[in-house]
């Protein structure tokens, strides 16, 4: 059987924007690892594959070594098609049987289980039209799976995560280093510290209320305080961090300051003091120092969050921090309000204030308002310098696809500058 | 009407907060007027809002003098045909 994942219509994607502006949205994380790993696993595929938007195939493709966009997935074996929106923990459909299309309420497809036999009917050409044949011609059924909503629904879970794939990981003990004077609260049935990682005197770790997972190469500074439920991705470092419940971090992550309930992708630094808290980090993001996020109003009330610059949407939640795209970076001392969006690619210049809850991709936030900045091929020249810097290259693909994300997010971006130019004529 | 001249040197004494009567034609933005980086933009931001044009960043911010930003921003408003005669 060949799992099958395709990426969502773009007025769905943008519910998990702006993560979702540069990945497919099962690349995105909660828990351990990627919403992928978990349904892969899950279904126990013989091979996967996928289907992207177009502006991303390429970056895609040379980063993964599956195929992308490759209509010849579409026949030679079962095919299992799925939304990766659908929570893989509440995925219980039969991977093998006869063909059936799992629908939701409003006939949005959630999976399609398509036997080899059945393949001969359905076009191969494209793969929504593959889809809408495959409703047309196969047996329906309704799924009621839960799914991802948005993109703070993985923050929300992800303590309720970490200790579920702790559990699947089955792992406990200590394989790696952990030197003297040193902490471990509650059960050590509840800790794991895998083999390369490095624990340093003075650190204690918590794991009373929930399982904290170590894991390989990682090396926590002393002072560090690490409550579970936790997950410290591989080659990550905790520089003195104050890492309280429910923290998804890594790989290769510089973490310092005090971290609450996040989820952080790769190679992103947060290296001084400062509090973030319910916050979801893109990659190669940099937070300057005494950067520090909002998580709960003052009143207490729920926190809305605008996606696409215009309209709020009520979360539901009291404690929602920032959303941070790829590639940002804060300065010193910046201030995010509570459920912030602040665009990939976005430079951000500190004014003492609380920045807008909303900063389109590809600002330059300075002196308190959206500018043009020095560009995108100012912010290109550094995305290259800091991926360099850790082995990783930037590539023609990856430009071209963060061009397309550029024109895609110009609409809103503009807006702002020109409401920025107004607040600069005024002064 | 005024000339690109004056009116470059209008908003650049507006952003950096200068007597217009002081900036020559050979002044560096940033070694003589003390433009930052931050400022760079801004004149940039005011010179697009002054003359209704585009610029690119890259080209605009790499102009260092007075006149050679009257030469660059009067042969932009020439290409995208905005009328500064």
């Amino acid at each position: 059987m060949r799992l099958i994942l395709i990426d969502s219509p773009e007025e769905v994607r943008g519910n998990f924007y702006p993560l979702a502006l540069n990945r497919p949205l099962w690349e995105l994380r909660c828990g351990f690892g990627s919403l992928e790993e978990k349904l892969a696993a899950g279904v126990g595929a013989g091979s996967v594959a996928y289907f992207v938007p177009d502006y991303m195939a390429a970056a895609y493709r040379a980063k993964v070594d599956r195929p992308v966009n490759d209509s010849s997935v579409l026949e030679g074996d079962d095919l299992l098609i799925v939304d990766p929106r659908v929570k893989a923990d509440s995925f219980n459909v039969a991977c093998s049987g006869p063909s059936e299309v799992g629908l939701d309420e409003q006939g949005g497809l959630l999976y399609a289980r398509v036997a080899k036999a059945d393949l001969a009917g359905l076009p191969k050409d494209e793969i929504g039209r593959f889809i809408e044949a495959a409703k047309a011609k196969l047996p329906n059924v309704t799924a009621e799976l839960p799914a991802w909503q948005y993109i703070w629904d993985l923050v929300l879970e992800n303590a309720g995560q970490i200790t579920a794939d702790f559990a699947a990981a089955g792992r406990n003990g200590i394989e790696g280093k952990v030197e003297q004077p040193n902490a471990i609260r509650g059960s050590k049935k509840d800790v794991y510290i895998a083999p390369g990682a490095s624990v340093h005197p003075m650190v204690v770790i918590d794991a009373e209320s929930g399982p904290v997972y170590i894991d390989k190469d990682v090396e926590i500074h002393p002072f560090s305080r690490i409550e579970g439920p936790c997950y410290i991705g591989k080659e990550s470092v905790l520089f003195g961090a104050k890492c309280r419940e429910g923290n998804s971090i890594g790989p290769a992550c510089r973490i310092g300051g005090e971290v609450e309930g996040s989820i952080i992708h790769g190679y992103s630094n947060k290296y001084h003091d400062g509090f973030l808290g319910h916050a979801y980090v893109g990659q190669w993001v940099n937070l300057g120092a005494l950067t520090a996020n909002s998580d709960l109003k003052n009143d207490y009330s729920t926190v809305s969050v605008m996606l696409d610059g215009r309209r709020s949407i009520n979360t539901g939640s009291t404690k929602v921090g920032s959303l941070i795209g790829d590639h940002v970076k804060t300065s010193i001392g910046t201030l995010l309000n509570t459920g912030s969006y602040v665009g990939a690619m976005s430079i951000i210049m500190a004014t003492g204030k609380p920045l807008p809850k909303f900063i389109p991709s590809f600002s330059w936030f300075l002196e308190g308002v959206v500018t043009k900045g020095f560009g995108k091929g100012q912010l290109y020249e550094t995305a290259k310098v800091v991926m360099d810097r850790r082995g990783c290259k930037w590539s023609e693909a990856e430009r071209q696809m963060w061009d397309a994300v550029f024109e895609m997010t110009a609409p809103i971006r503009d807006k702002a500058i020109k409401k920025g130019r107004i607040a600069m004529l005024n002064r | 009407m005024a000339t690109v001249e004056e009116r470059v040197k209008a908003v650049t004494a507006r952003v950096l907060n200068l007597d217009p009567g002081e900036i020559k034609p050979e002044h560096s933005f940033t070694a003589d007027l003390g433009a930052e980086s931050v400022q760079s933009v801004e004149l940039v931001a005011m010179f697009e809002e002054e003359f209704g044009i585009e610029m690119d960043e890259d080209a605009a911010l790499s102009v260092e003098t007075v006149g050679k930003a009257v030469e660059f921003i009067a042969e932009v408003c020439r290409q995208q045909g905005v009328d500064v005669n």
